[in-house]
């Protein structure tokens, strides 16, 4: 269908894209690694429970771990080869998490999911539910409890804003994997049982948007270049005129909203029998000699791959997992690559912000940002003088940390920072305050 | 390879900062400047220089007594004492009693800001402040204006009384060309020639310092006032506007960000509060009154912040459900 302008949002930020780096780059595959370390929580919900042990032989889309609940997913291996380790190693943030370590033989031993018998609604779901999918775009919610909403839905928007800068990975499959997508995107749409596609795709992709075009049955809308677009909220607003409620999902609206790489996995699953055990990786910033889209099977280790791409300048000073805005910094290079990963980079000195807070001046910059409407400067004082039930009741807990506030602050004022600490004490607080 | 940081994101930032602010600022005051030190002359320049210097060296002075280490005063510096000061000295009458700009810059600075907690911590405008201290300690000095030594387009020169105390007692009115290129007008250094402020106006709009939108409510709104409180005498508007320090006040003081409401709504209400009390104060005091238009308006700002807070995204339908 020919595309349809997106409705702007009121406020966000304009963030440099800084996309050019990558965006040219054909999507390659990391070669064989010798061992791979896969984290068996990748996804938001309870960590998967190990089903292998050390010694034992695993083939490649193998289940290594089995979900943990019904919130949770499972992981398999990406290699053929044995068990060599299984214990508690840092993640990119430092916490710890059981790893499990694979020492790969290079057989290349596949052994992949059973075919589908039919295609209904239910078995899609349950084969999304057995492949271990989960929400791509960074948040990791297993896909097949977004599949099954409480209330009635009738849009499925697939979300391609791609809004974070340097990430070119959603750009690259777009245009190399466009049938793949449309297939997979089909299937969620049997799933959700709704008539309505909406791939909502950033104005700056206009090549990605012609691709799209050429489908009948999807309705391609073209987004505005604003951060945050791609945050579900807004996205919905723009594709559909719908506000989603403070503190409800975008089910309430009818809408759900899906990954272009939940896409291909799905398509991967369905049609390859093929579990989710790698995906695209954009590894760029100005500090990576070669910036490049990688598919990195998931547990490699962040080390080699930026060692494959040709390694990092010598003024590199920041790393960090995920786009620039709302990524996360990594403590050390020993970490491993998981679902929820879309980027990696390395950020030159002047590329990063090394400003230390000045006094706020009240200029209002995050006020007049906020794509949330909420008031940053004032949230940020109450927070800072320990006033967190004031900070609540001025709506800290919607605040979605996009940093588009931080980003703006003339000041440099560590405002996401401060947003994210009180949000996890209110919740301290408010579970302390239902105890009694 | 290199240490690593560690930060909360987001991990790159706008190249904007308080010193880049300061600095726009002190450009856009630049055209209002030179054609003060043109009007004027020596005086004028001995004054804008007696507030800016005592003002950077008030700043400098207090940091040192606290112990501060002159070379992480000097990376901190913002530039802001220097916009205060060289208001200051914009919106005083050009004359060779530099005491004056020196005690309302150092009590702009000292008492005013850095008691306060320094750049960002102030309640009211320091450089309005500083200008009502000097007003009300040496008032006739203060009151005393001199017209400019440049010869009047229409030679209806005006020496002693400003354009707006003549508006305002004996209803003589300057050309509004004067008025505009403050030919002829007697006035503050930098308030007389209302081109030049709003080249600077423009500027900052250009620069994104501010939005010229909410300027221009506060002067409509003030010659709308004067208007009223004639007997809704429209010839009035012109003359009320481009008179005494309205337009610069509303340009480059009422816009002072740390005593400024946060949100649109809120930025909108100050200035309207700014213009209507500027023309209500002048028609009962016969003062000029801009500078204590804003720092009453100031005082309302945690008030009007409180009252004009907006509704979160999705804000209304969360209302409805529950009901």
């Amino acid at each position: 269908m020919k595309a349809r302008k997106g409705k702007y949002f009121p406020f966000g930020a304009h963030v440099p894209g800084n996309k050019e780096l990558s965006s040219g780059s054909m999507i390659e595959a990391l070669p064989p690694q010798e061992f791979l370390t896969i984290n068996v929580c990748q996804h938001i919900g309870a960590p998967a429970i190990p089903v292998v042990e050390v010694g034992d032989n695993v083939k490649k889309g193998q289940l290594i771990a089995k979900e943990g609940g019904f919130v949770s997913a499972n992981v398999y291996s990406p290699i053929s080869g044995e068990v060599v380790d299984i214990s508690a190693k840092q993640n990119a943030t430092g916490a710890m998490q059981t790893h499990i370590t694979v020492k790969n033989d290079f057989l290349n031993e596949e052994v992949f999911l059973p075919n589908m018998v039919e295609i209904t609604p239910s078995s899609i779901i349950e084969r999304i539910r057995l492949a271990g999918i989960v929400g791509l775009g960074g948040a990791g919610f297993p896909t097949a409890v977004k599949l099954m909403p409480k209330d009635p839905v009738d849009t499925l928007i697939i979300n391609g804003a791609e809004c974070e800068p340097y990430l070119t990975c959603d750009h690259r499959l777009m245009i190399e994997k466009t049938d793949e997508i449309y297939k997979g995107i089909i299937y969620l749409k049997k799933a959700l049982n709704v008539d309505k596609v909406i791939v909502a795709i950033e104005k700056n992709k206009p090549d990605a948007i012609s691709l799209f075009e050429r489908f009948d049955d999807l309705d391609v809308v073209i987004l505005k270049k604003q951060y945050p677009m791609g945050s579900e909220k807004h996205l919905i607003y723009v594709c559909t005129g719908k506000k989603v409620g403070l503190g409800q999902l975008p089910a309430s609206v009818g809408c759900v909203v899906q990954n272009i790489k939940t896409a291909i996995a799905v398509y991967n699953a369905i049609e390859l029998n093929k579990p989710l055990y790698e995906g695209v990786l954009t590894v760029s910033g100005h500090g990576i000699n070669t910036p490049k889209n990688l598919l990195v099977p998931y547990g490699a280790s962040l080390k080699t791959i930026i060692e494959y791409c040709g390694g990092v300048v010598d003024d590199s000073v920041k790393y960090v997992a995920g786009g620039p805005m709302m990524g996360k910094a990594i403590i050390n290079l020993d970490v491993y690559t998981k679902k929820t990963d879309s980027g990696l980079l390395a950020l030159i000195k002047g590329e990063d912000d090394d400003n230390l807070p000045t006094n706020c001046i009240n200029c209002g910059k995050c006020v007049s940002t906020c794509p949330m409407r909420l008031t940053p400067v004032l949230m940020e004082f109450y927070i800072n003088a320990k006033d967190f039930k004031q900070a609540e009741k001025l709506g800290v807990m919607n605040c979605i940390e996009c940093g588009s506030c931080a980003y703006n602050c003339p000041a440099k004022r560590a405002l996401t920072q401060s947003f994210a600490y009180a949000k996890a004490k209110i919740k301290e607080i408010n579970a302390k305050e239902t105890a009694k | 390879m290199a240490e690593f940081k560690f930060s909360q994101s987001p991990h790159i930032k706008s190249g904007n900062s308080t010193r880049k602010v300061m600095i726009n600022v002190l450009i856009a005051l630049l055209p209002a400047t030179i054609m003060g030190i043109v009007y004027f002359g020596i005086p004028a320049l001995l004054t804008i220089l007696t507030a800016v210097i005592s003002s950077v060296g008030a700043e400098f002075v207090y940091e040192l007594i606290l112990g501060k280490k002159f070379k992480s005063i000097l990376k901190r510096f913002d530039f802001s004492s220097a916009v205060t000061g060289l208001i200051i000295a914009l919106i005083s009458p050009a004359n060779y009693h530099l005491y004056i700009p020196f005690i309302a810059s150092v009590f702009a600075i000292i008492v005013v800001k850095m008691l306060f907690g320094g750049t960002g911590k102030n309640l009211v405008n320091p450089a309005a402040a500083g200008r009502i201290v000097a007003f009300i300690s040496f008032t006739t000095i203060m009151n005393n204006f001199v017209a400019p030594n440049i010869a009047c387009i229409f030679d209806n020169v005006i020496t002693g009384a400003t354009s707006l105390q003549s508006l305002l007692f004996d209803g003589t009115r300057l050309s509004t060309l004067d008025l505009l290129l403050g030919t002829g007008v007697a006035g503050c250094i930098g308030e007389t020639c209302k081109i030049a402020i709003l080249v600077g106006g423009i500027y900052l709009a250009i620069r994104k310092i501010i939005n010229i939108i909410y300027p221009l409510i506060a002067i409509a709104i003030a010659g709308l006032v004067a208007v009223m409180l004639n007997g809704f005498d429209f010839g009035v508007f012109l003359p009320a506007i481009l008179s005494g320090g309205l337009i610069f006040g509303a340009i480059f003081m009422a816009t002072d960000y740390v005593t400024n409401p946060v949100s649109a709504l809120g930025k909108v209400v100050f200035f309207i509060g700014y213009g209507a009390l500027t023309s209500i104060l002048r028609h009962f005091t016969g003062y000029e009154t801009a500078s204590f238009a804003i720092l009453l308006m100031n005082l309302l700002v945690p008030l009007i912040d409180k009252c004009t807070l907006s509704k979160p995204f999705g804000y209304k339908k969360a209302k409805k459900e529950a009901k």
